[in-house]
Formats: C-alpha cells, structure tokens, sequence
C-alpha cells in the first residue's frame, strides 16, 4: 500500500452551480464546489441546508436541474444509485441499507453475487469478506447474520461493501449518531486509514461540531441550499460554525443555570432489571434538571423505561412527592404524572403517519371526553404546544413524517407535556436534531425545570449535559457509578466513570 | 428565543393522487353506476329503486362482517375466520330455536333465543381468538386461519354435514323479508306488478352499524387506539395504550357483526347449510374493506370506504346478472375492479 501524501491538492470531485428544484422549494441553489482527492471532507448546515438533497445527486438518487458535476475528470450523469457504485461512489445512510436476515458475506456481495455455474459461491464471497473486514481491522464473522451485530459493526459491513466495490468516494450521512464515545473513534480510525492508505476521499456529514472538527481537513457549511464558507478546522471554534450554519449569532447555546428547590419529587430506590441494570436509585428535586450519562449499553435507557413501567422490573420501588407509586404500566406513569419520552422517536416516540394533533394529544385522550372526543379541543391543544415549541408547521392536521427531525422532536415533547406531567424523563432529545433546534430544546427544558417540574436527562452529549444539568449521575454496567456537580464536571470525568477508570459512590 | 427562520414550510401543495386517495372508491362507484345506467343491456334494469334496494339488502350481511373486518385490519390484524363462524353462529342459532320452539311451543321464545345466542357466540368466539392472538403472540393470519377450518368443522358436526332449516318459523323467516321493515313508496316493476319498497330489516342494520362504526372509529378514544396500534404498534405501547386490550376488543367487535350477520343471514336463507353458507365470506369483505382505501397492512382508514367497498362488489354481481353475462365471468370483473381501485388510491408516500 502506498501512502497518500495531500501535498498537491488536485479535485476528484467538482460541483459546478448546481441547482434542484423540487414541486415547492428550490432545494440546492447555483452551488459550486470542489472535493480533493483523499481529503476528509466535512458538510454541515442545518435541516432544510441541501445536504442530503446535494448527496443524493452524488450517489444517483436525484438529478440536478440545472449545473454539473465532474467526478475524476469526468462528467457524472447518474441515472441510479447502482450508476454511481460503477463509479466508484458509495453512500452510507444514516438508516444503514443492510438486510437483517442475511449473512455478512451476503450483504457484502448483495447484488453482485458471485457465481459458479449459476450458484452462488458461498466460500468464495467469505474468503473475500473476511479479507476486506480484516483490513478494516474488524474480527467480524462473515457468517454472522447481520441482525445479530452492533449498529458499529453494521456500519463496519457498510463500508466494506463499499470496499468491495472499489468506492473512492465514500460519503457517510450522520454514521456516529447512534454509536458510542468508543465505536466512534474505531470508525475514526477506519476512516482516516482508508484515507491514507487507500486514498479514498471521504464525505463526511454530520450535527456532531466536534467530531467534524476532529476528522476533517475541510468543512464546508451550507444554508437555505447554498455554499456559505468552506473552512479549515484549526481556523474555528464551534460557535463559529454554528454562527455560519444558522446564519446569526447563535448566543449562549445553554441558558443560565437557575437554582432549583430542595424538595424531593422523585425517589427511585432499588432497581433490577434484568440484564440491564443492577441495583440503581436517585432522588429528584423539585425544579432540577438530573444529566444520566453513560455509555451505549451502560443501562440508562432500559433503568428509564423501567421507571417509566414500560419495561418490566425484577425489583425496585418509586415514590413521587413522599407516596409510593406504583407503576407496572405506562399508563400507571401517566397517572402518577410522570412522562418518559423516548429515545428513538421514529420507532418508539412518534406514530410518522398520523397527524400533528393526532400524536401530541395520544396519550391523553382522556381528557378529551367520553365517549365522544372533541375534535376542536384536540386541535386547539395542539396548535397551543406547536406554538409554544415553536414546531414549524402548515397546519396541525399536517402528517409528522413530513416534518424534520427537531420538528418531529417536538411532537415527541408536546405529546408528554399534553399529560400535564410533574417529573419528565428525556432520553436522548436532541439526537439528529439541528444546532437552531437543539438551542430551543434547551431553552425548554429550562423553562420547564424553571416551572417546578422536574427532568431526568438521558444524553450521549457531554457538553449539553455539563452545559444544562444541576447533577450528572453516570452509569456504569447497570450502576449508579458516580454523581457529579453539573457546574464543575469535565467530559474527562464523565467519561472516567462511565468507563470504569474511577469510581465516585456517591448517590 | 430564536425567531421564525424563512424556511416555515408552506401549506401542502393539491395533488390529483391525493384526491384519489380520498375519493377513489366514491369515484369508481359513481363511474360504474354512470356507465350501469347508459349500457342498453342494463339501461332499464340498472337504475330504478327496487335495484338498488336489492343490491343493498344482498350485500347487507356482508356489510356488517365487512365493518367489523375493518377494525381488524386498522389495527393491523386480518380475520379469515368470519365465513366458518357466520354457518356456526347462524347454525346454533337455528338449531336451539328449532329445539326451543319443539319443546315449549311458544314460536315468540325461540326467535328471541336465536337472535341473542348468534351475536352473544360471535363475540365469545371472537374475544377467544383476540386472547390467541394477544396475549398467545399468535399470527392473526394463523389464529383465524385455524378459526376457519375449526368453525366449518363445528357446524358440519353440529348438523351431521347437513343442513338446518328455519323454514315456516314465520316470524324468524320475517325477519329479513323484503316485505318488512319501514316502507319506502310503491313502486310499479316491469311486469306491471305493484309492489311496496321497504328498507329491509337487514339494510337497517347495516346503515346503522356502519355510522355507529363511523363514529367509533373516528371520534372515540378506541377508535383512535385502533388507527395508532395499526400505524405504529410499539409508539403506541410507549404511549400507554393498552395494545392487547385494543386488539382483543377489535376481534370481540367482528364476533359480534358476524352474529349479528349470521341471524340476518339464517332468516333469510331459511335455516343455514353447513356445507355451504358463508363460504368465502371473508375474502369478500376483505375486498370491501381494501377497495375502501383501508391499508391492508394497517394504520389508516375509513368505515365509509368500506360500504362503498360492499356497494361496488354489489354492483358487480348485479350488473352481470341483468346483462346476462354468465356469472363465470364474475371472478375476473371483481379481480379487475380491485385492482383498479387500489391503484387509484395508493397514497404518494408509499
């Protein structure tokens, strides 16, 4: 293998004033744009930017309406997703595209099976397999059924097949939103081998400022479909690439940190679930934001569903406001006015298909009469949380899957807050979300601590724990490992604890 | 705060595959009509009152069933059982009434057995086959599959392969006669012969299930459950519905429309054949309930669709038989006319 070196930057790829128009808006607007051959190339922007619409034309998917492109000297004229794999252009998805019931190999060779007499060689599509997942330094099985691999390991199957179909242009759409603190710096050093070493030029789109900054050479931000700047990591801070993504100044991204009131509301005593979590507890004060930090696996989603009676417990007791409550089903939870939102709003948090006023007012159908539900109440709270949230919007009666993701978030949140509840678990709700929407996220969950309601957060985001939190518990192989001081914790210590390196009892 | 970014999406733009989606069904059931009525083979035949009333009182019992079916197929379920459990249902009711009115001879008493024993049976059997498919984690698909083989069985035993007949029980046999119910106006056929239009008993009761399904289904807190079970089974459990409640009321429900079918059914058959009735029945209200607009595949969907899923097949059979076109024909037209309203409603985002 031979070292890429980047001392001369020549361009693999040229973007030349491209524009698509879509029935309503113009999504990408006269963009032009250069790619250098074996550089890491990061492209953030806000929903709506023209990211995925611009990546889209590169993998084959959609066709500018106005504008070239020039790929290795050539003009691209894609007509198909399978066009643009001819060419050496590979896309992963943020919904990994690999077939769960089928084996590693499989996927690798999906499509382009290899054959002998007609049949498909097994053995000869593993050998191949294991070789292209060895260079990835990954020690996956090529028999594995994927179904049975991490979401990391998915993603490793992912680039192989690019691999295999010799991609030197790989772009990847958000891959480190759903992995942890350690699978992201393996696919870090994937990526940055096969970069060097293979040369092949990377794509990289992602919310994650930091890590954009960590791995790329270049970033370019759009916004509204149009280039803004393209800058170099070492020139800029993450402000200032917010600043040039939402197009003003951003301010403070975490409001002031407001007292809360000492009253416990929430004590969690004592729980055991199984395979998950191993004897956990805390207390919650009337008015305080609590961060749960952990890693993937440490527990902390499975302890809140169990919190939340949507997941069976072995043992453990919950008392709200001195009371023991009692709560086996999320229904109990409702009534005991405590909301859990959860993470994954697509599969678990939202019905995508039904309306706006359907989903925010679903889990309170009961305040909305008997027997016959009143349609314009129904309404009428909705439109008052879509207000309230600032959820962009036609109108309420629009579907959620046609909203983006910070918007859909917020349906998330309305259709909990419409339960009127006292204590509010958030799991991760700022996942996939715009830096804009995030910012308004923050705002209002301080605004709901700062109405005496009380928040367990549940976050892979360090900093907007440490930015937003009174207290940070971590979670550690299904223990409470340590609490820390919102005020005064480092992503150092959290990270100590929820890596086992330290321990702090001290909830 | 940050203020309104210029990006506010705007209104959702018309599209002719929206109003499709809609208004499909209505449509292909005003054009066939439209074209039933300016054929020459059925211009005269086609679109008077007495017709109409006649395809609508056919179709009746496999309205009901269709209305129950389409709770089943909202909430993502499927029920293949309801043509072995009408022939069930109906024949127990026959069975006792005959045996009531044997041993006390009061006529009065054994209808009124009949008429609650095959609704009450239709929503026992029912809620037994919600519990297999809840709380058992059974396949719908596998649960009622067994339904049908298991009911067609039972009756065949009940009767000994025969039939039962209910045959000069007036007051039974009155029931679903086209010569009862409210009556509409006189109406002079072609052969000159006056006759008095009713609404029949048994398209009464269908108009009457079919706005009380309306109604459930849209203004309800169940019948909202029903669309979010069907749309999204897991966000639904995490919004605290009770999803295997929703799922066993929604069997209970097409249990009791089947019974409810099944005595309409025996009175106006006379009695019921163990072999024979209800044969198929449940792929026809399937195809009511699809040719509607219901997804199959569950979340979405409409009561009214589905009686317009019966008039349509309603039609059908009754437009062949006044052209005169053998009724071998029957299978394919209906394929046909499926087809086509599927494709007329498939939604943009699918």
């Amino acid at each position: 293998m031979r070292a890429y070196l980047h001392s001369v930057p020549e361009p693999i790829l040229t973007i030349n004033g491209v524009t698509k128009d879509y029935p309503a808006v113009r999504a990408v607007n006269d963009l032009s744009l250069a790619i250098n051959r074996g550089e890491a190339h990061g492209l953030i922007g806000e929903n709506g930017a023209g990211k995925s619409t611009l990546m889209k034309m590169l993998s084959g998917l959609e066709r500018p309406t106005a504008g070239s492109i020039t790929f290795e000297g050539q003009p691209l004229e894609l007509r198909s997703a399978a066009d643009a794999m001819k060419r050496g252009i590979a896309m992963i998805h943020q919904e990994l595209n690999l077939i769960g019931e089928l084996s590693v190999a499989d996927n690798i060779f999906l499509g382009r099976e290899r054959t002998t007499l007609g049949l498909v060689d097994r053995g000869s599509a593993e050998t191949a397999a294991l070789k292209l997942l060895n260079q990835l330094g990954s020690n996956i099985s090529p028999r594995t059924r994927v179904n049975r691999l991490s979401i990391a390991d998915q993603q490793l199957v992912e680039i192989a097949k690019a691999l295999s179909c010799e991609a030197r242009l790989l772009i990847m759409d958000e891959p480190t939103a759903v992995l942890s603190e350690r699978e992201t710096n393996a696919l870090f050093r994937v990526v940055n081998q096969l970069r060097l070493h293979r040369g092949v030029t990377i794509i990289y789109i992602s919310h994650i400022l930091p890590e954009v900054r960590r791995l790329c050479d270049r970033i370019t931000v759009l916004r509204d479909g149009q280039y803004v700047k393209t800058v170099e990591p070492r020139e800029v801070d993450d402000a200032d690439l917010a600043r040039l993504m939402v197009g003003r100044d951003l301010g403070e991204l975490f409001p002031q940190r407001a007292a809360h009131l000492p009253d416990t509301v929430l004590e969690v005593r004592n729980f055991f679930v199984d395979g998950w979590v191993r004897g956990a507890g805390f207390e919650l004060h009337r008015g305080e934001i609590l961060g749960l930090a952990g890693l993937v696996g440490s527990g902390r989603t499975e302890f809140a569903e169990a919190i939340a009676g949507v997941r069976r417990r072995r043992s453990g007791s919950v008392s709200i406001i001195g009371e023991p409550a009692d709560i086996r089903r999320p229904a109990d939870a409702i009534a005991h006015r405590l909301a859990y939102v959860s993470e994954d709003r697509k599969l678990r948090g939202l019905h995508l298909d039904l309306s706006i006023t359907e989903n925010t007012t679903l889990a309170n159908l009961r305040a909305y009469g008997f027997p016959l539900l009143k349609a314009a109440a129904r309404r009428a709270s909705a439109q008052e949380h879509a207000r309230r949230l600032g959820t962009r919007c036609a109108t309420v009666q629009q579907r959620v899957s046609s909203l983006s993701g910070g918007n859909q978030q917020k349906v998330a949140l309305a259709k909990w807050l419409d339960t009127k509840p006292n204590v509010l678990i958030l799991d991760e709700p700022t996942r996939g979300v715009d830096i804009g929407a995030k910012q308004e996220i923050y705002g209002l969950i301080h605004q709901l601590a700062a109405e005496g309601r009380s928040i367990v957060m549940i976050s892979s985001e360090m900093p907007e724990l440490i930015g937003l939190c009174h207290r940070i518990l971590v979670m550690r192989n299904g223990r409470i490992v340590g609490a820390l001081p919102g005020e005064r914790a480092t992503e150092a210590d959290i990270m100590h604890l929820a890596a086992g390196l330290r321990e702090n009892r001290v909830a | 705060m940050i203020q309104d970014k210029p990006n506010t999406p705007s209104a959702p733009r018309f599209h002719w595959s929206d109003v499709f989606e809609t208004w499909g069904g209505l449509i292909a059931l005003v054009i066939m009509a439209a074209v039933c009525s300016l054929l020459p083979a059925t211009r005269d035949s086609f679109l008077n009152p007495e017709n109409i009333l006649n395809i609508i009182n056919q179709k009746a019992f496999l309205g009901i069933v269709a209305i129950g079916m389409t709770f089943v197929i909202i909430s993502g379920g499927i029920d293949l059982s309801v043509g072995s459990m009408i022939a069930f249902v109906g024949g127990l009711a026959v069975v006792l009434m005959k045996k009531i009115i044997d041993s006390s001879g009061t006529e009065w008493l054994g209808v009124l057995a009949a008429c609650a024993i095959a609704p009450l049976a239709g929503m026992v059997l029912g809620w037994i086959t919600g519990l297999i498919v809840s709380k058992g984690r059974v396949a719908p698909f596998i649960a009622t599959l067994c339904g049908l083989a298991a009911y067609r069985s039972a009756v065949l035993v009940l009767m000994d392969g025969g039939g039962e007949s209910a045959f000069g029980v007036s007051s039974f046999e009155a029931i679903s006669s086209t010569n009862n119910g409210i009556p509409l106006l006189n109406w002079t056929d072609a052969t000159g012969r006056e006759i008095a239009l009713h609404l029949t008993w048994p398209i009464i009761v269908f108009i009457s299930i079919a706005v009380l399904g309306q109604v459930l289904l849209s203004h309800t807190r169940f019948g909202r459950y029903v669309v979010a079970v069907g749309s999204n089974e897991t966000a639904a459990r995490y919004s605290a519905i009770n999803v295997d409640r929703v799922r066993l009321i929604t069997y209970t429900l097409i249990g009791l429309c089947t019974g409810i079918a099944a005595v309409l059914l025996a009175s106006r058959l006379s009695g019921i054949d163990s072999s024979n009735t209800g044969i198929l029945l449940e792929l026809d209200a399937i195809a009511a309930v699809v040719i509607g607009g219901t997804r199959l595949s569950g979340g979405r969907g409409r009561i009214w669709g589905t009686v317009i899923g019966v008039l349509i097949l309603g039609m059908i059979d009754n437009v062949l038989i006044l052209a005169s076109v053998s009724t071998h024909w029957q299978g394919l037209v209906t394929a046909g006319v499926i087809l086509l309203a599927v494709l007329l409603q498939r939604s943009r985002s699918e």
